[in-house]
């Protein structure tokens, strides 16, 4: 006989509860609700262009310069401008570091935490698994807690503060660092890599950048116990143990919209050649293709809003909240996003994926998607990321004079911003008319990952995720906690900007 | 755990194991005195140890930033704050790993006053909206609004971190209905309502900004626990982090002085007759703690938005001083208007070239 249960998910970064039926203690169906809407994109309404720089900020407390970069660069294309390189890499830098310090804390505070469940209390490395993970206590949950906050720093010394500050600006950025605030960035940066390599890999980057398959993988593990030891090689060990490498599969959609503009004059390469390090696109396990913005629509058939009677484009979208209409079938304050009308999963994996890095083509042609690629992805995320700041802290220096360009204000306009959220694929539409917005719509990763179905009924991609995995303990389902988290759920983001 | 003499104050480590259920006979070993010490116990409704204070934190209508910030914040980094001065943490939703059976009691024990809480920390406004039922934000079918005010009717203290939970904040004035906890922006009443008191015997404390300085909620928490009494203002903000305008101690302030301004982002130049700084009109300790140990919004030429005021986000234009053929429409907080345009006149006429010049390389 089948059941339903409700799932509470904590450590997600806002509300989200899970519903789903189990039969013989397997997950047959998943739905997966927001349950909270703050309204922004209505608040957004009337206001001058600007405000959303201000606004849209807090629409997410752990990745707010994420939608600060959104908000600037969808200016930048309404008012026709191309900002300066220096620009392009303040804003790169602090993009990255953003990701730098959320990777670690999901992984440890968020991620592995779980490791230290009682769930796990008969598992042969659940000692070793407290005395690092518990909360405030564990010792890798100690350090990161203080190098996470360590590395976001560097947004502070370029842009005032972290969370919410409002330095980018359509033209470029508002400060000009020093050269003894780049010397301090530099500083940090090294700090934090010494650390990462230290604690998180248990190598040097470049032994890492090695690792280019499964067999490779295994080799890494087995060479050096500084390896099996870090948190990394703990995060290994323990998932091939629990079978994490077998649960979460979902649709094999990947998307990504590509992150950090490429400087005109610099020596670092794009990984495609193109004008994003990490390249935008589209994918269907591994094959690629590039990403076109008009594929991009909502759909809000089991959304808690008025349903038009297909999906629209983000310059169409509509937010209207407990319209009536298709009662019954509604059930998350999250819309559906889709591309050319798929489900699409985004973040880390994805990233990788469009990147084609070879370890993460390797890993999911051979077996898919899974909660240990998923979250493999983003704990190595940062060794990918570090050398390509450091190179761009140091160029700045060449050029400390142009930070930002002056452009005709237009009265109106429109434009997007299409970005890489540390959690993944985050885009802002903006259109606005007699110096007023018209309509400003925000679809975030989450949205993307944690959506509800869509008009052909299809599933988000971790609620297809969730299908077929078995639930020990209804009062403590941590398998299902795996799959959620693996995707680095941030509620609100999703909801909260509907 | 850390045992401190109840005496000298010595503090000494000693493995929780060690110490038997009903509690030890120990000698300090630095003043010799004998006291007993007590096993701080495990479950989560045991309440042996008195002098440990509980804390509990509700995320409401909220973005996290305040979470964000106040891990942020050091010295004292957060797990020092919560181990050293023994608090006990019931729940925060970012790094509690309880199962849900576990977080159930735990609620249920809060609620039948099994369990005591000192102190419970409200992040994000109160959601009620629409139309008053508070459905825009649940927690399992029920409004959260409902566990926001059982759960403070309960607490010997509340501390509404960030703007949200202070004044409304976002929201305040949209659909969603979103109020802060006492206060609905400039007006006493909000959620609890105006008369409503803690079991300590004070309103709820107000600590506002958007989000709060990590700093500020560290220290509030830290007062709270040590008995140390904050002295609160007429919107209850303790005036030990909100005494001081923001602008004091921006490092724009000798272009403040003589009225050097900046008229386009990036000239540098004091933020407030054209760019809307709102450093001289609202309170708030971004210019004296710094963030992030580092900087502030102003001094790297960022406006202040007044994130600390009850009417964050303000109606009109941020990036844009409101203002009268060229003077601004609000003036630093106190000020008479007639003396401070015949003083802004005359610095600005006595301006140096090295600032005029923008020399100062700030
Ligand atoms: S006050 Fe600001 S930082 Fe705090 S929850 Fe509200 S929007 Fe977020
Ligand atoms: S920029 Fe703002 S805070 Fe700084 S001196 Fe000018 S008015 Fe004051």
């Amino acid at each position: 006989m089948s059941r339903k249960y409700i799932f509470p998910i904590n450590r997600v970064e806002g509300d989200l509860e899970i519903q789903v039926e189990l039969k013989d203690g397997i997950i047959t169906e998943a739905w997966s609700a927001g349950t909270m809407y703050r309204g922004f994109e209505n608040i957004m309404k009337g206001r001058s262009p600007m405000d959303g720089l201000v606004i849209t900020p807090r629409v997410c407390g752990i990745c707010s310069t994420a939608h600060l970069k959104a908000a600037a660069k969808a200016l930048d294309m309404a008012y026709n401008i191309v900002i300066p390189d220096t620009a392009k890499m303040i804003r790169n830098i602090t993009m990255g570091v953003e990701m730098l310090q959320n990777d670690v804390r999901q992984a440890v505070l968020l991620f592995m935490c779980d490791f230290a469940n009682p769930y796990y209390k008969d598992f042969p490395l659940f000692k070793e698994a407290v005395s690092r993970y518990e909360p405030l206590k564990g010792s890798s949950a100690l350090q990161t807690l203080v190098e996470s906050a360590a590395i976001i720093e560097i947004t502070a010394v370029i842009g005032g503060q972290w969370p919410h500050s409002s330095f980018m600006v359509p033209g470029g950025v508002v400060s000009s660092p020093s050269i003894n605030d780049i010397n301090q960035c530099t500083y940090l940066l090294n700090r934090y890599r010494k650390w990462y390599e230290k604690q998180i890999l248990g190598c040097r980057l470049e032994r890492w950048a090695e690792v280019k398959n499964n067999l490779d993988l295994d080799k890494w593990l087995e060479e050096s116990h500084l390896h099996a030891d870090s948190d990394l090689g703990f995060f290994i060990r323990f998932s091939k143990k629990a079978g994490l490498d077998k649960i979460g599969k979902g649709h094999g959609n990947f998307i990504c919209f590509g992150s950090f503009d490429m400087p005109e004059n610099t020596d670092i390469k794009s990984l495609n050649k193109g004008p994003k390090y990490l390249p935008a696109g589209f994918s269907q396990h591994t094959r690629i293709q590039a990403l076109q913005e008009e594929s991009i629509f909502e759909d809000s058939t089991c959304s808690w809003f008025k349903t038009d009677d297909r999906p629209l484009h983000p310059f169409e979208g509509l937010t209207i909240p407990y319209a009536t209409g298709g009662e019954g079938k509604k059930y998350s304050w999250a819309k559906a996003p889709r591309y050319q009308g798929l489900p699409a999963e985004t973040g880390p994996l994805a990233q990788m994926i469009i990147a084609e890095n070879p370890l993460f083509t390797n890993l999911v042609s051979s077996k898919g998607p899974d909660v240990f690629s998923r979250e493999l992805a983003r704990i190595v995320r940062p060794a990918i990321i570090i050398p390509v700041l450091d190179k761009w802290i140091k160029e700045i220096a060449r050029n400390m004079e142009n930070f930002c360009r002056t452009y005709q204000e237009k009265e109106s306009g429109k434009g997007f911003g299409l970005i890489e959220a540390p959690r993944g694929a985050l885009g802002h539409w903006i259109h606005f008319k007699n110096e007023k917005i018209e309509n400003y719509q925000i679809i975030t990763p989450s949205a993307w990952n944690g959506s509800p179905r869509d008009l052909n009924g299809v599933r988000g991609p971790w609620e297809q995720a969730l299908v077929g995995t078995s639930i020990q303990d209804t009062d403590n389902p941590v398998e299902a906690g795996h799959i959620i988290r693996s995707f680095d759920p941030c509620l609100v983001c999703t909801v909260h900007a509907i | 755990m850390k045992i401190i003499c109840e005496k000298c104050g010595f503090t000494m480590n000693l493995d929780k194991s060690r110490i038997p259920e009903k509690g030890a006979k120990g000698k300090c070993p630095k003043c010799r005195h004998i006291f007993t010490i007590k096993n701080p116990g495990t479950g989560v409704s045991d309440n042996a140890n008195k002098s440990q204070k509980t804390l509990y934190w509700l995320q409401g209508g909220g973005c996290g930033g305040d979470t964000w910030a106040f891990f942020n914040s050091e010295p004292p980094e957060t797990s020092e704050l919560i181990n050293d001065l023994n608090i006990r943490l019931l729940w925060h939703p970012s790094i509690s790993n309880h199962s849900i059976a576990a977080q159930n009691k735990l609620n249920n024990d809060l609620l039948s006053g099994k369990q005591a809480l000192d102190i419970l920390c409200i992040e994000g406004s109160i959601i009620r909206g629409p139309g008053g039922t508070g459905m825009f934000d649940t927690l399992l079918g029920k409004p959260k609004k409902d566990i926001a005010a059982s759960l403070a009717n309960k607490a010997s203290y509340v501390l509404a971190v960030g703007t949200c939970a202070s004044f409304g904040g976002i929201g305040a004035d949209g659909e969603i209905e979103a109020t802060g906890m006492q206060f609905q922006k400039w007006t006493p009443g909000g959620f609890m309502g105006e008369n409503f008191k803690t079991k300590s015997g004070l309103p709820i404390i107000n600590l506002p900004g958007c989000p709060c300085h990590g700093g500020v909620i560290s220290g509030a928490i830290a007062a709270l626990v040590s008995g140390i009494p904050l002295k609160l203002n007429q919107y209850n903000i303790p005036l030990e982090w909100y005494g001081t305008l923001v602008h004091q101690g921006c490092t724009r302030n000798e272009y403040h002085e003589y009225r050097v301004e900046e008229k386009k982002i990036g000239e540098k130049g004091c933020l407030f007759f054209y760019l809307g700084c709102h450093g001289p009109l609202v309170y708030g300790p971004c210019n004296k703690m710094l963030w992030n140990r580092r900087s502030s919004k102003t001094r790297v030429g960022v406006p202040c938005f007044g994130c600390t005021r009850p009417d964050f986000p303000q109606q009109y234009p941020f990036f844009k001083t409101r203002n009268i053929e060229g003077i601004p429409i609000e003036l630093p907080d106190g000020v008479n208007r007639a003396h401070y345009l015949a003083y802004k006149g005359i610095a600005a006429a006595a301006a140096p070239e090295r600032l005029k010049k923008r020399k100062t390389g700030i």
